[in-house]
């Protein structure tokens, strides 16, 4: 398993919008299971409901675990993402 | 906000169940009045969310869509352009619509029919007859004058010869030849004859005819409706068969011929002595009704007034008003009508003035408006009998003001006991005032009536109640009858029904890319019409978003989110009020959020709610759209 931790620049956190980029790029990467943790609460980031209830907003940190397929790739993917986008 | 009459025109035209559904066509002042084959094929829902449609009513066979004065017209000409249908007249809706209405209707509805036509008249004579008559009260040299004379010549001119009008009215209703219907008005109040209103003081026998098996007295029918009316029935009828029957080659002397004689005849022996007789009754029924019980008679007439209305059967008591004014020159039932019509205006003014939704607020000022002139159509079905206590409390309204009235007695300079009322019918509310023969009185009944109206429309009536009562798990049945639930997401595992009222459209027209590509799941939008969010089904909340603007929801493995506008996370919950909480157990129906659409607007927002099914790809037979 590989992980990152990230906070939150987008002013409006994690809502309905960017969660929904966020499911969409999460489906890009088949073979992983992509994990988003905030504190003791932990979606899979395919979970488009799931993730918008975890009510993450601007200067939250989470961490983001992948796990199976080329978690390394994957990784390094979200990572640039959650950058540009988040 | 100028409305676009063509695209108004085609959307109703959309929602018709197609050409072939529409039998006529026609408007008047304030309605587009349809009919329709087959009731079951039209989307009436999906018409009252028209815009620029202000209601909707199916009565007397008509399907009646309320638009507006000055605009309806406008709407008229762009939907007969859009459906390549001719113009009809009125009268053909009318007919058209006759064929499917009971008889007792039919009959309670002619005398309108008949009614309508000669208001203008009625309308001139009847308030210049009020003005000229109370001049002489502040000055009573006036009332010497030439001018005075000459004035009260022409104001009574068509009260004097009323069968005259009503003939000619009849005729056309009836379908009779209206020259010959003129023939007969004129022919009952013929100078010759021995005018009804002095007969009583004539000096010596009055001449009689021996035609008929009793003598029949030379008088005519000066101040009578009902023999005239049917007596314009009984020649149309003769004419119309006469016209079947006899040969066409002697046809254009024959029938005109016989039709004037036979009728005349049946008239003078007949029709005439047995009508006016039963007219009276009904004079005396009316009066003695609005003044029974210390006027409990007058206040159940108030509160029953606005019910025929909505029937469109209140022009039937143009016969009684007429009736009154030509026997005793005061017309006693306008007051009551006043206070009823007044009172539907409180009732009205009192729904602008505490509404939020800025639909209803425009819908309803203008129609208080012309309330308080005495049009009180777009305010009754426009406003208060859609939202019915308003409409309720408009009856009260009325009925305390026509208790009011039924007291109201007064004495004029000569110490003579007036009975309350106006020299005119036709006319009610504050067009009424120059017709009435006792001014402040009647601007004390008009305070009366709407005032009550206003104080409990005021009190009882709150813009979202019809859908809380289902949320208390009243029957469902009576919200439905307010906007019947129609689904706009159908899967397997369950529907969603419309969860704000308005227009629904497709997702990919939904003002946002993110919403509109389906990347949050499928669904719809909706533009709404007011300003609140309904639960679309039972279900579980499973998030309020902390500013309020969307609230996600789970039932039988549906995920749903509701999410009010486009980018209005950055009003930070300003303008919206959420009504539950995460966790909370709702029915189908209960209310959820509200919002204010002006203010997303003045932020510079879209206020599109948008009604995603998020898993929809787990779920199967998604379907989207209203049904």
């Amino acid at each position: 398993m590989k992980s990152f931790e990230y906070t939150i620049t987008d002013p409006v956190g994690i809502h309905a919008r960017p969660a929904g980029i966020l499911v969409k790029e999460v489906k890009g990467f088949a073979g992983s299971t992509v994990t988003i943790q905030k504190g003791e609460k932990s979606v899979n980031a395919l979970k488009l409901m799931a993730l918008m209830q975890m009510g993450i907003k601007q200067g939250d940190t989470v961490t983001v675990s992948v796990e199976g397929g080329d978690e390394e790739a994957v990784c390094a993917a979200l990572e640039s993402f959650f950058k540009a986008n988040l | 906000m100028a409305l676009d009459y063509r695209k108004c025109a085609e959307e109703i035209f959309s929602h018709l169940g197609g050409r072939d559904n529409i039998i006529s066509a026609a408007h008047c002042a304030t309605r587009l009045r349809l009919v329709i084959a087959d009731n079951s094929k039209i989307d009436k829902e999906a018409l009252e969310n028209v815009e620029g449609v202000k209601g909707l009513f199916d009565s007397n066979g008509q399907l009646q869509l309320i638009i507006g004065t000055g605009t309806v017209n406008k709407v008229y000409d762009e939907f007969l352009a859009v459906t390549g249908m001719t113009a009809a007249t009125k009268d053909e809706v009318k007919q058209a619509a006759a064929s499917k209405m009971p008889l007792w209707k039919k009959i309670l509805k002619t005398p309108g029919d008949v009614f309508v036509p000669i208001l203008p008249a009625i309308v001139a004579s009847g308030l210049m007859m009020g003005i000229v008559e109370a001049i002489p009260k502040f000055a009573p040299a006036f009332g010497q004058t030439d001018w005075f004379s000459f004035l009260d010549l022409v104001a009574n001119t068509a009260f004097a010869l009323l069968p005259v009008l009503v003939a000619i009215s009849a005729a056309r209703v009836f379908g009779g030849n209206i020259f010959l219907g003129a023939v007969i008005g004129l022919m009952m109040v013929h100078p010759a004859l021995i005018n009804a209103w002095t007969v009583s003081s004539y000096v010596g026998e009055i001449p009689t005819w021996s035609i008929f098996f009793y003598p029949i007295q030379q008088v005519g029918y000066q101040g009578h409706v009902i023999p005239v009316i049917l007596a314009v029935l009984l020649m149309s009828t003769i004419e119309k068969w006469l016209h079947k029957h006899v040969p066409e080659m002697i046809d254009l002397f024959v029938t005109p011929l016989v039709t004037v004689v036979c009728t005349a005849y049946l008239t003078f022996t007949v029709i005439g002595p047995v009508f006016s007789v039963f007219e009276n009754w009904v004079l005396a029924g009316a009066q003695a009704l609005i003044t029974v019980g210390f006027g409990l008679g007058a206040a159940v007439m108030g509160a029953i007034y606005p019910l025929t209305v909505v029937m469109g059967l209140h022009h039937m008591y143009n016969v009684i008003e007429a009736g009154m004014i030509s026997s005793t020159g005061v017309n006693t039932w306008m007051p009551i009508a006043t206070a009823a019509n007044i009172a539907q205006f409180g009732a009205c003014l009192a729904v602008a003035l505490k509404c939020r939704n800025q639909k209803t607020k425009s819908v309803a000022l203008p129609s208080s408006l012309s309330a308080s002139l005495g049009i009180t159509e777009p305010a009754i079905f426009g406003i208060n009998f859609r939202f019915m206590k308003p409409f309720i409390a408009g009856m009260i309204g009325g009925a305390v003001g026509s208790l009011f009235a039924s007291w109201m007695t007064g004495t004029d300079m000569n110490g003579n006991v007036v009975k309350f009322g106006a020299t005119t019918y036709g006319v009610t509310g504050i067009p009424g005032i120059p017709a009435i023969n006792n001014i402040p009185m009647y601007l004390l009944l008009m305070l009366i009536s709407a005032g009550v109206a206003f104080a409990i429309t005021w009190f009882i009536w709150n813009e979202d109640e019809p859908k809380k009562q289902t949320a208390n798990g009243a029957p469902a049945a009576k919200t439905e009858a307010k906007a019947p639930a129609a689904s706009v997401i159908r899967c397997a595992a369950g529907e969603l029904i419309q969860p704000t009222p308005g227009k629904v459209i497709a997702r990919e027209n939904i003002p946002d890319a993110t919403f509109a590509d389906g990347i949050l799941g499928d669904g719809v939008g909706i533009e709404p019409s007011e300003g609140v969010v309904y639960a679309p089904f039972d279900g579980e909340v499973t998030s309020v978003f902390d500013t309020k603007h969307a609230i996600t929801l789970e039932k039988n493995g549906m995920e749903v989110l509701i999410h009010v506008g486009v980018n209005t996370v950055n009003m930070n919950g300003e303008g919206f009020e959420a009504f539950v909480k995460e966790g909370d157990t709702v029915k189908a129906g209960q209310k959820l959020l509200t919002f204010d659409s002006a203010k997303i607007k003045a932020a510079g927002y879209s206020d599109c709610v948008v009604v995603l099914l998020t898993n929809a790809e787990e779920l199967e037979k998604v379907e989207c759209g209203i049904k």
